[in-house]
């Protein structure tokens, strides 16, 4: 018997990362390979890779977090601003603490009150974003600046080794939690059957208040980074990160419907691919240019077709018929 | 000698390396019900699918009131008036009862490209009115109506092509009591009527009752025909399996035989709104419970009640004296909740056979630091498949590819891989064939004898009159006997408090 199982549909988002590398690899005379870039590039995927570890836990249970680019924001937001008054030791915990609020008040929306995930999450991505406008539009009339400053305690982790090893640390422990426990397990169970879940005995509200929990509390952490690496705040924190952490997860090849297509790879694999475009353009010096976005919208467009293509059994399908085909 | 309405000549069907169908040679005459029967995985459902249209054969010839007769679809065989309903169930959920009875004609209720709803559905109720089918409401969506209503609404949509040739697939499964008589008089009329019906089912002793002949498939091939008026269930029976059926199926003793002394669970004055009403009993260790009750009767709701799935508006369960609030603490608590509806409401079809097998016992197999060790999963997993020779390639194929009697075993046999006190089985037969049925039965002793208490919701009597100790009739969400095993345990005295 062969121990390991690999569908085709498993492959397709390494696939799409190599055929990514190639392609800038080529365009940017190996420029894209050098160490410092390969550094930056890590350092950019690291905040859409954590958002991506939470919205796996939510996805794979069949629903959508789409409120985490803006709970970044707000976490980030007022962790410096109770920072900047209190002391810095209160800037990751108070980060930590408002994004864990959010996503707790999120899964319970979803859980309890059987609110769809997807018009709620779009609901906070709207209401959240005026609460952080306002935030910083009050600092704007009173200290001149719309953006605060981290304080200088806090400044080492702005070097990217620290954020690195957190990352690795936390990346560790998603990976323990979602892989080899009930949470990740039952999670599962939930995108794949709610009902036959629910009539087994598996504890519905609490999975999905606790998948929610963890989306909140790893955007608090993005917030935690993104402060971090600029050293400030600024008004387009977690500005369309939401989109660009669902668009990771699904071309990563978790299905919208959750269940075991969910996998932690599939997210990192993801992630990296996402932030590749965008850097890999920079690197080749098309950043600039104004059709940059719409080269990113296609590109995500080609790889979406092939994963879907794969996943629903087209490639096999159209071989299959080649095949017959020839005997006939 | 009657003439014949369809004739098959050497028929053959493939799918990949597997011959569903082998020189099948099949006819029907007119005013006939004529019975179809095999093992899971005989071919029954490829050869009425062709008869139907849905596949193409590979090769032999289909003759139709002596024309040469090959349909393209389910809507050209329409056409040619032979309808079907399927065993899977075949309505579409998002769309009203009414619409689904003219699903792919509502063109003939179409002005100017507007469909009038109005119209569609007298027509549709004039069709539930002619056959006498229960009434369902036509505005209401498919979606959330119990299985049996769906199926009368498939039923419905086979009539309304008036068909000449009308086939079954398996529906008296998915019928409580009063809805198959139903059935049966509409098939009587229908006989009446000079038309002719092909009916699949496993259950023999009905098949015998109901039919004019029978034809028996083993291994994609007729096996035999048989005059329903000359022959037993035993014969057909053999036929099927190919060999001598030894031993007993059900129960062969005729005692109730449990620890009194020992209740498991205690049900008091429970009520569910809209389902049960003050409902009370006890289960003993040892002891199969059954329960009873024709549609509406609020059988079904007992097992989801019990198991802490419904509301209760009154009253409460206990397990071994302490009270039950949800399915997350009857889990905990060593329970087993088998569901009806198995596709929908029991097993993650997309996912594989390994995940499904294991989902109940993660609490166990979790260790230290709330470590579940994939490699354990697997191991339970392929542990029980082998012991309920679960037919599959490996444990890591899909849910959705094995047969019906195959996904029962998983259905059923992944709580025996825990140490339970109390199974709860709705309807654990229901579209699974002889061999896997008797296999089932015998876990049910099995268990029987390791003390486990049982409770056995069931559509079919002659299974409840077969395995309990006691037996709960309901009527109207009501409790309103329970007779002990012994000299009033048969169908005709039941069928009395029942209706």
């Amino acid at each position: 018997m062969k121990k390991l199982k690999i569908k085709t549909g498993d492959l397709v988002p390494f696939a799409a990362l190599i055929v990514i590398f190639a392609f800038f690899a080529i365009t940017s005379n190996g420029k894209i390979f050098s160490g410092y870039n390969l550094m930056l590039l890590l350092d950019q995927s690291m905040v859409t890779i954590l958002l991506g570890l939470g919205m796996l836990f939510v996805v794979s249970q069949g629903s959508i977090d789409l409120s985490v680019g803006v709970n970044l924001a707000l976490s980030g937001v007022v962790g410096t601003y109770v920072a900047n008054i209190v002391g810095g030791w209160a800037f990751i915990p108070v980060c930590l603490i408002v994004g864990l609020v959010v996503g707790v008040f999120n899964g319970v929306m979803v859980a309890r009150f059987k609110v769809n995930s997807f018009m709620l999450t779009i609901s906070m991505l709207i209401g959240v974003r005026g609460i952080v406008n306002y935030i910083q539009e009050g600092l704007m009339k009173a200290t001149g600046y719309g953006s605060q400053y981290l304080p200088e305690s806090m400044l080492f982790l702005g070097n990217s080794t620290t954020r690195l090893i957190i990352f690795i640390v936390v990346l560790a422990i998603m990976a323990y939690l979602f892989e080899f426990t009930k949470l990740g397990r039952y999670g599962k169970a939930i995108g794949e059957n709610e009902t036959a879940a629910k009539n087994v005995g598996v504890p519905i509200k609490t999975m999905k208040i606790l998948a929610f929990a963890i989306s909140g509390l790893l955007a608090g952490l993005g917030g935690v980074f993104s402060v971090a690496k600029l050293g400030s705040t600024n008004q387009t924190m977690g500005v369309f990160q939401e989109m660009q952490t669902a668009m990771a997860v699904f071309l990563g090849g978790v299905l919208v419907t959750g269940g075991a297509s969910a996998k932690i790879y599939k997210v990192v694999l993801g992630s990296i691919s996402i932030t590749l475009i965008v850097n890999g353009l920079a690197v080749i010096g098309k950043a600039e240019s104004h059709i940059s976005q719409s080269v990113e919208g296609i590109i995500l467009l080609i790889i979406l077709f092939i994963t879907i293509l794969v996943n629903n059994g087209g490639v096999q399908r159209f071989l299959h018929r080649k095949k017959n085909q020839e005997l006939q | 000698m009657a003439e014949n309405v369809l004739e098959i000549r050497g028929l053959s069907k493939s799918f990949g390396s597997t011959r569903a169908n082998i020189g099948i040679d099949f006819t029907l005459q007119k005013g006939e019900i004529h019975g179809l029967i095999g093992e899971n995985g005989s071919g029954k459902s490829t050869l009425i699918s062709q008869i139907a249209g849905l596949y193409a054969p590979d090769s032999g010839e289909m003759r139709l009131f002596s024309e040469s007769y090959a349909p393209r679809s389910p809507l050209e065989a329409n056409e040619s008036r032979v309808s079907m309903v399927v065993q899977e169930l075949g309505v579409v959920s998002s769309l009203p009862a009414g619409v689904n009875v003219y699903l792919g004609r509502t063109k003939l209720f179409s002005k100017f490209g507007l469909v009038s709803i109005k119209k569609l559905n007298q027509a549709a109720n004039d069709e539930f009115e002619k056959w006498d089918l229960p009434k369902v409401g036509l505005h209401e969506l498919a979606d959330g109506m119990l299985i049996e209503n769906r199926k009368m609404i498939e039923l419905a949509r086979a009539m309304s092509v008036d068909p000449e040739v009308l086939i079954l697939d398996e529906i008296t499964q998915s019928l409580s009591y009063n809805n198959r008589n139903k059935l049966y008089e509409l098939l009587k009329k229908f006989k009446a009527m000079e038309r002719s019906a092909i009916v699949i089912t496993h259950d023999v002793e009905e098949l015998i009752q109901i039919t004019d002949r029978i034809t028996v498939l083993r291994d994609g091939e007729v096996a035999g025909v048989l005059e329903s008026a000359n022959t037993t269930a035993d014969e057909v029976k053999q036929l099927m399996v190919g060999r001598e059926i030894s031993g007993e199926y059900y129960r062969s003793d005729n005692e109730p035989d449990y620890d009194e002394t020992a209740p498991v669970l205690t049900v008091n004055g429970v009520s569910v709104a809209g389902e049960i009403e003050d409902v009370s009993f006890e289960v003993h260790k040892g002891e199969i419970l059954g329960f009873c009750g024709i549609s509406d009767s609020g059988i079904h709701a007992i097992g989801k009640a019990v198991y802490g799935l419904e509301k209760l508006s009154a009253g409460e369960v206990l397990l071994n004296g302490k009270p039950l609030k949800s399915p997350t603490k009857a889990l905990a608590s060593n329970m087993a909740y088998v569901p009806k509806d198995r596709d929908n409401d029991a097993l993650m079809m997309q996912a594989s056979i390994w995940e499904n097998l294991a989902l109940p016992s993660t609490t166990e197999l979790t260790g230290k630091m709330c470590f579940i060790s994939p490699g354990k999963l697997r191991s339970t997993a392929q542990s029980v498949a082998e012991k309920m020779t679960v037919k599959c390639r490996d444990i890591y194929q899909p849910m959705s590819d094995l047969s019906g009697g195959n996904k029962q075993k998983v259905n059923f046999g992944r709580w025996l891989a825990k140490d339970i006190k109390l199974l709860i089985l709705d309807c654990p037969t229901r579209g699974v064939d002889v061999g896997v049925k008797a296999y089932l039965y015998s876990l049910m002793k099995e268990a029987k004898k390791n003390g486990i208490a049982t409770i056995l919701i069931s559509d079919e009597l002659t299974e409840v009159l077969g395995m309990s100790d006691r037996l709960c009739v309901m009527k109207n969400g009501k409790l309103v006997t329970i007779i002990p095993r012994g000299d009033g345990f048969t169908e005709h005295s039941l069928i009395k408090v029942m209706v």
